[in-house]
């Protein structure tokens, strides 16, 4: 199993507040550290219009990654896709592609926040449709010389994509929440899957979900790749560990959840400004996973033997994740 | 006068040995003084850039001290938010290093207008907090109505404060995009290969810019013409930046397009220029030249252009 990580910088944070210049060196600054520590890849995620300053364009922070790296993945998690033009998208991905001598990996998201597709002149409701579609063109252009698609939301006709990149096709992962309907669409498409932050037998459940559906559209389990995202609190104590839970909810996480809809139920709806007792939002902070050194290897073996093949780990105690994690998996 | 480098890309077999070169070359010439690099967009070799601003933020990490100036930009295929947010992001990167010049209208098909518009958009964008902008050719945000004001327009002073988590599913009338640039003015250059955008820039102050595509004599005409359009409008020298860009061939014949002869002749010739069109930046199109011409360069042209 890999184990992916990023770092803080991209944004301000209002508990630790700080010059944005220097939160960008920081990022740079634990690429570099991401390498040194053993972990197999990098990322950066997206959002637009932030009054914190989130980055806005997750592989230009993987292109200053690239120049201090050369071994590590860079992944976005995730790119919100229905934002693009899929051959502006195709261009970025295969000019950093190149740059980085073919270490992108795209983790693909649709987006939920109205205001952003707004800001991009794109109806939300068509958000599903046009990352399925934006996915095939961006497959498209990076495995074909020429290429020509005809879908409801965008036409080419006789592309091609400059520069060619070195992988052919893009490393490319749908990036569907943790939501039975995702998981259906990822698999019936035969889309690699990246799984947000879930307790492990929703995991399971989502996990099967994929799989069953992947198997019926005709895909072999090898094209039926699972990644997810892997949040952990490390403690000497339970105690210990939830304390840090707590605060990666209280600085980060409840922004997110209770202001803009993080949350989605099954029917794909975003859920605002939740109570703390929400089943869903209970299943969210359930799902950052508590825990001593010797329960986060045992929990992280359960997704490898579930098949996960890839773990993305918070920025935080990645030195003692390095230290004392991966070297469970690597023998 | 600021000195800077470009690359022609077409000589190169491939993008990923081409690429390298380019890196290596700006270090070495980060070092000896040159003071920007510029990566044009393009889409008509498999060596050719589409996503400049991908390259130039992997040279921010590579490189110290020069501009990253983003070039010949168009206005067709990115959105007008990410055009905005890519030079933020890039000067943030880079410390404040980054600048962008768009090409002409008439090379990517499109009115000039529409090349204004994004010029007036991106500017607003980093100078001001939530706007909107109602244009011929752009949209901001998408639900801008018909009745809001032409151009730019900002929030009234007074109104309920809202802090964005508070949002909700509803969309706001007025954005702010994010980040902002390191600096508070990025340079941003236009292609004035049309005499529409000529004028326009002239009279809007925005710096212009003449590619090595045209022949110099044209060159410097048009760069002309601007300067002189722009102090009849009451433009001050001071509040743009003209940039030439040229090839040379140090000690070897130029053409109508190539400035050529011994680092001597080159000097004067670009002496010329300057004094013809009021250029503050020359840029030399990096095409069959060597590591030593580009040290040659440095050490007899580019000092004694200050002397």
């Amino acid at each position: 199993m890999e184990f992916w990580t990023t770092s803080i910088g991209l944004s301000k944070m209002r508990p630790m507040p700080g010059a944005l210049a220097d939160g960008y060196e920081n990022y740079v600054r634990g690429a570099i550290e991401a390498e040194r520590l053993g972990f197999d890849g990098y990322g950066s995620g997206e959002h637009h219009f932030m009054y914190d300053e989130f980055i806005p364009l997750p592989l230009q922070a993987l292109a200053a990654a690239a120049a201090v790296t050369s071994r590590v993945r860079l992944s976005t998690n995730a790119m919100l896709l229905p934002l693009y033009d899929p051959m502006e998208a195709a261009e970025i991905a295969a000019t950093l592609d190149v740059l980085s001598k073919g270490r992108v990996s795209l983790g693909l998201g649709m987006g939920y926040r109205p205001y952003e597709f707004d800001g991009f002149g794109t109806a939300k409701r068509t958000r599903g449709a046009r990352l399925r579609e934006a996915m095939e063109v961006l497959r498209l252009a990076t495995s074909q010389e020429t290429f020509s698609y005809d879908g409801e939301h965008y036409r080419y006709e006789n592309e091609s994509l400059f520069p060619r990149p070195v992988q052919r096709p893009i490393d490319m992962w749908f990036c569907g929440g943790t939501s039975l309907q995702g998981a259906r669409r990822a698999g019936r498409a035969g889309l690699s899957y990246w799984l947000a932050n879930s307790p492990f037998d929703h995991t399971k459940r989502i996990v099967a979900e994929y799989r069953r559906a992947g198997r019926e559209a005709g895909f072999a389990d090898s094209q039926l790749r699972v990644a997810s995202f892997k949040d952990v609190c490390i403690g000497n104590t339970m105690e210990a560990a939830e304390g840090l839970r707590k605060v990666l909810m209280e600085s980060f996480y409840d922004e997110h959840i209770l202001g803009y809809g993080y949350l989605v139920d099954e029917d794909g709806r975003n859920v605002y400004d939740p109570s703390k007792q929400h089943p869903l939002y209970r299943r969210f902070v359930e799902s950052l996973y508590c825990g001593t050194i010797e329960m986060v290897v045992e929990e992280l073996k359960r997704y490898e033997e579930l098949g996960v093949e890839m773990v993305f780990l918070p920025s935080q105690q990645r030195e003692l994740i390095a230290k004392e994690i991966l070297p469970e998996f690597r023998k | 006068m600021r000195i800077g480098l470009s690359w022609d890309v077409d000589r190169f077999e491939s993008a990923n040995t081409g690429w390298e070169e380019i890196v290596a070359e700006a270090q070495a010439a980060d070092r000896m003084g040159f003071q920007s690099f510029w990566i044009r967009e393009g889409r008509e070799a498999a060596t050719d850039c589409s996503a400049p601003s991908i390259f130039l933020t992997y040279l921010s990490q590579k490189t110290k001290s020069a501009q990253l100036r983003i070039g010949a930009r168009r206005v067709t295929r990115a959105l007008p938010a990410h055009i905005a947010e890519e030079v933020a992001v890039l000067d943030t990167f880079a410390r404040g290093r980054a600048g962008l010049a768009f090409a002409p209208a008439s090379r990517q098909g499109v009115p000039p207008g529409h090349v204004h518009e994004m010029i007036e958009f991106v500017t607003a964008a980093w100078a001001a907090d939530e706007i909107r902008y109602r244009g011929e050719f752009l949209r901001f945000p998408s639900h801008t109505p018909d009745t809001a004001p032409r151009g730019v327009s900002t929030p009234e002073a007074e109104g309920a404060y809202l802090p964005q988590w508070e949002w909700g599913p509803e969309t706001p009338d007025f954005l702010s995009i994010t980040p902002k640039p390191y600096f508070a003015r990025t340079p941003v250059n236009v292609e004035i290969d049309d005499d529409e955008t000529l004028e326009w820039a002239a009279r809007a102050g925005v710096s212009p810019m003449v590619g090595a595509e045209l022949p110099t004599n044209e060159a410097a005409e048009r760069l002309a013409r601007y300067r002189s359009l722009a102090d009849a409008a009451g433009r001050s020298r001071c509040e743009v930046e003209a940039v030439l860009e040229r090839r040379i061939v140090l000690d070897g014949a130029g053409d109508e397009r190539t400035l050529g002869g011994s680092p001597q002749d080159v000097l004067n010739a670009i002496r010329a220029l300057r004094g013809r069109t009021a250029i503050s930046h020359f840029v030399w199109r990096r095409d069959r030249a060597t590591p030593m011409d580009l040290y040659r360069f440095a050490s007899e042209v580019q000092l004694l252009l200050q002397a």
